[in-house]
């Protein structure tokens, strides 16, 4: 019948053209710009490469990539090192709340990351309860810096990006038959070496998966490094709205923003590459 | 269950305390009788409550179920028709197509915002920006969500169904009426569900498409949090806590969405 | 006296309210292999999960070889596991899967490799120690297993239906390798299933369990030919039964005589059997093969008239399902010796059994 060829164009018409416009088609906006001058907070219609030579010319800029990078590292291993333990035990209890455990530690998805770093916040300023508790313990008798700094950002994104460790190492360890982990035992391998041996193995690509997840929001996240670091440790999410919305240099934020793309994408394919997500349904 | 085990409650238990700190700071700080963003509190209050419920606060906390609700619905509505083009047919271009349908799950929203402030200025559309523009933008991250649980479900169905209710005499409408819809009930609504939440925490895209008029609820906290922190900002972060988690749990109730976590991990 | 294998006394275990094993006794000596047989829910796998040490007894205890093993985790059991999915380790090849028992042992490499291509060569696998379980079909897959179970020479191996995941005739072929290869070895086994055939072909002696208790234990040739129960009666191979009267009393293997729809006849009162009274209603037990059709009635004994109902014919045997005026149907077992015999639905038929054939259950409700 030949209306069966045409289902799907008609069934994927409209949300895919909806898609196109309101997805692919900004994004190469985006691309073009960066190829742009902005002179005076005003784009032109000259190419030029100069945007892209600032981003990696100025000090201010490679300051910023560079701490964004690391803040996307160190955060990707301290949500994989986080997530897991807890991924295990929510797999292999027993408890009789198992479910609402899990659902318990999914719940902190549902705040606003602002909702969330705002509780950081309150932790960790000048007088912050971290600073009361130090100087009412002795520990020290200036109150710490902890605000704005990488550091705070680094726990704040690390805290924000954990449910989703959990949720994929989750997922990993489901995946994972029991029986292996009786097989083991049953030839001799204690409950640690069992682990070693066996569930750590299979559930690699979940924490591949983990890492890269927790990296590719890291570097593009906008709201904790703001609350947490401020205009003093700037990251190339608050780079990029200060040049968009303050600045009005269209031309270096597009820039910036092909790189946030350009790193979402191979991180993407280096995931499908390693098994970690399927590239389609 | 020996020793090994106890360490791992104790690491687990550490860690859901980790996780759960800043939102009880944010809950008990909503409570201080003085005007300080302290942890301990220094007393009990509710004022700061009574003050959150001003219509300065309602009217974005308003604005924001308004556009969730929007997105969520669109993003199903759209995304319902790509899932049963994606699961039930081949053709030529469909990986591309389901690349395209979970590719915003892929790139930052915060970039897909920025390119649509900009293709919107520049293509002259001003006015779009706001309520519309934000529209836009929430459905294309919500979509994703919406597509991916309903495709799950229609892939779990047993593959004769259609087949048998067609030898008994359903056409094609009918069908989907009486026995595919119905099944995948519980896709339906997860996908929903993912996307309110994911439109009404959305700050990354609501920052660039935003204005004055239409502001949404974490946009509005965030501007506010330059001006210091204060009880009230604590309180209005918890109702904003609140609201998601009713609407989850009622949703749990009525159709098993968990299932559907294992398989959704989303994007900021 | 060598201490036995395997002893279970009293074993208990409760979920809350539901009762998955309710009070076991059995011994299994050194060699031997026992089979726990009995539909699904009957407790059998609870039951192998706590020797295995996967599962806390509720109380009652667990000995091997003589010592106490309640308190000690799966690794120290000196068991062998073979499960029904395989459970091969997906991330090692062959070698590796059947090595790694030898690896916990820290058994040296050298002799560790030496052990590993014994035990492929005694399953038949010697050339595929490179091979990754995915690449193997399921036979494959199931000898790897049990070769991985025996080069670590437990004490006890422990086998959960292993071969309920293949198909018909590699089953048969499996069932019969098993048992070739426990009685080389002289491993002390307990295989769980649900396949009577397979326990009929392959054990030393069977445990027919229900809702958690065993039922009987006995030979092959004792659970087949005297069923203590009319469960056990009804689970192993096929049973016919009618119903009658008792005309005496009797105990447990008496002779007891019954008056039933087909005249008075004489059996055998079974072993689990409290006794029958005089006037109590039993069943009278028989099996399909030890019916036979008769042209003339015998002067006593049994003798059902029955009307075919199907005939079908199954190449190594018939089967005749004929049913009597009263509304029994009665299942006729006759093997192929050659001669034609074609019957036909509708034809009336007479049928007589042996005294020795005849059993006796009574009808308690059970």
């Amino acid at each position: 019948m030949s209306s069966k060829r045409y289902a799907p164009l008609l069934l994927a018409g409209i949300p895919a053209l909806f898609l196109f416009f309101c997805f692919v088609v900004p994004n190469a906006f985006l691309v073009t710009t960066s190829f742009l001058r902005s002179e005076s907070q005003a784009l032109t219609n000259e190419w030029t490469l100069e945007n892209y030579e600032a981003l990696f010319r100025r000090a201010l800029y490679i300051r910023a990539i560079t701490r964004t990078f690391t803040i996307g590292v160190s955060v990707g291993a301290l949500v994989v090192v986080l997530s897991y333990p807890l991924a295990f035990y929510l797999v292999r209890t027993t408890n009789r709340w198992r479910n609402l455990l899990i659902a318990l530690s999914l719940t902190p998805l549902l705040a606003s990351v602002v909702v969330r770093t705002y509780g950081w916040w309150v932790l960790l300023h000048r007088d912050g309860a971290i600073n009361e508790a130090a100087l009412a313990l002795g520990l020290t008798d200036q109150p710490w810096p902890l605000l704005p700094s990488t550091g705070a950002i680094i726990v704040g994104l690390t805290h924000s990006l954990l449910p989703y460790g959990v949720l994929t190492i989750l997922t990993a360890l489901n995946a994972v038959n029991p029986h292996l982990e009786q097989a083991a035992m049953s030839l001799g391998a204690t409950r640690t070496r069992t682990f070693f041996h066996v569930t750590l193995p299979l559930s690699l690509i979940g924490i591949a998966g983990t890492f890269l997840l927790a990296f590719t929001l890291a570097i593009s996240a906008y709201a904790t490094p703001s609350i947490l670091g401020g205009a003093a440790i700037p990251v190339l999410a608050t780079q990029i709205y200060n040049l968009m919305m303050t600045v009005l240099d269209w031309s270096l934020g597009s820039a910036m923003s092909v790189l946030l793309i350009t790193s979402a994408i191979l991180l993407t394919v280096i995931g499908t590459m390693l098994g970690t997500r399927r590239a389609s349904l | 269950m020996i020793r090994p085990w106890r360490i791992l409650c104790g690491v687990a238990i550490a860690i859901y305390a980790f996780m759960f700190a800043p939102i009880v700071i944010t809950a008990t700080v909503s409570f201080n009788a003085q005007n300080q963003s302290r942890f301990p509190p220094s007393g009990f209050s509710l004022r700061w409550w009574a003050e959150a419920i001003d219509p300065r606060w309602i009217e974005p906390i308003v604005f924001s179920l308004k556009l969730a609700t929007l997105s969520a619905a669109a993003a199903t509505l759209l995304g319902l028709p790509m899932a049963f083009a994606l699961v039930r047919y081949r053709f030529p271009g469909r990986s591309l197509l389901s690349l395209l349908a979970l590719s915003p799950l892929m790139l930052p929203a915060l970039v897909t915002g920025i390119g649509l402030l900009q293709f919107l200025q520049l293509a002259g559309l001003n006015d779009w920006l706001g309520l519309p523009a934000l529209v836009a933008g929430h459905i294309v991250i919500c979509m994703p969500f919406a597509v991916r649980t309903i495709a799950i479900s229609l892939s779990g169905l047993p593959g004769n169904l259609q087949n048998a209710a067609m030898s008994l005499g359903a056409r094609h409408g009918m069908t989907l009426w009486t026995v595919t819809l119905p099944l995948i009930k519980g896709g339906i609504f997860a996908g929903a569900t993912f996307a309110f939440v994911q439109s009404f925490t959305d700050y990354s895209m609501s920052l660039f498409l935003a204005n004055a008029e239409s502001l949404p609820i974490p946009i509005m906290i965030l501007n506010y949090i330059e001006f210091g922190f204060t009880p009230t900002l604590a309180a209005i972060a918890v109702i904003t806590l609140m609201i998601p988690l009713i609407l989850v749990l009622i949703v749990q109730r009525a159709f098993k969405i968990g299932d559907f976590l294992y398989s959704a991990p989303s994007h900021g | 006296m060598a201490d036995p294998a395997v002893e279970l006394v009293d074993l208990h275990k409760t979920y809350g309210s539901a009762v998955a094993v309710g009070g076991i006794n059995l011994t299994v000596e050194p060699g031997e292999f026992l089979t726990l047989l009995g539909p699904s829910g009957c407790g059998k796998t609870t039951t192998l999960s706590m020797i295995a040490g996967f599962v806390e007894p509720t109380s009652g205890s667990i000995r091997l070889g003589g010592r106490s093993v309640e308190k000690l985790p799966p690794f120290r059991r000196d068991i062998g596991l073979v499960f029904q999915d395989y459970a091969l380790f997906p991330h090692m090849d062959v070698a590796t899967n059947v090595g790694f028992g030898l690896r916990m042992r820290h058994v040296e490499k050298k002799e560790a490799a030496r052990r590993v291509a014994e035990a492929l060569e005694l399953v038949q696998l010697g050339h595929l120690g490179n091979r990754r379980p995915a690449a193997l079909s399921g036979g494959q897959r199931q000898r790897v297993a049990l070769a991985r179970a025996l080069v670590i020479r437990p004490a006890v191996l422990l086998l959960d239906e292993p071969l309920s995941n293949l198909d018909l005739k590699l089953r048969e072929e499996m069932r019969l390798e098993i048992s070739a290869v426990q009685r080389r070895t002289g491993i002390t086994t307990v295989l769980v299933t649900h396949d009577q055939g397979e326990a009929l072909a392959v054990s030393d002696r069977i445990a027919v369990m229900r809702a958690g208790r065993v039922e009987q234990v006995g030979k092959p040739g004792e659970i087949y030919e005297s069923p203590a129960t009319r469960f056990v009666a009804e689970f192993i191979g096929s049973m016919n039964f009618l119903p009658g009267e008792a005309l005496a009393d009797a105990h447990a293997g008496q002779t007891c005589a019954v008056r039933t729809a087909h005249g008075v006849v004489e059996g055998k009162v079974a072993s689990s059997a409290d006794g029958i009274a005089r006037g109590s209603s039993v069943s009278v037990a028989v099996r399909p093969e030890r019916l036979r059709v008769v042209e003339q009635a015998p002067s006593d004994g049994l003798m059902i008239e029955a009307k075919i109902e199907q005939f079908v014919y199954l190449g190594s045997k018939t089967e005749l399902h004929a049913r009597s005026a009263s509304g029994t149907l009665y299942l006729l077992e006759h093997a192929n010796d050659g001669l034609r015999q074609s019957y036909a639905a509708g034809d009336i038929i007479r049928m007589t059994a042996a005294k020795a054939d005849l059993l006796l259950f009574p009808d308690s409700g059970s």
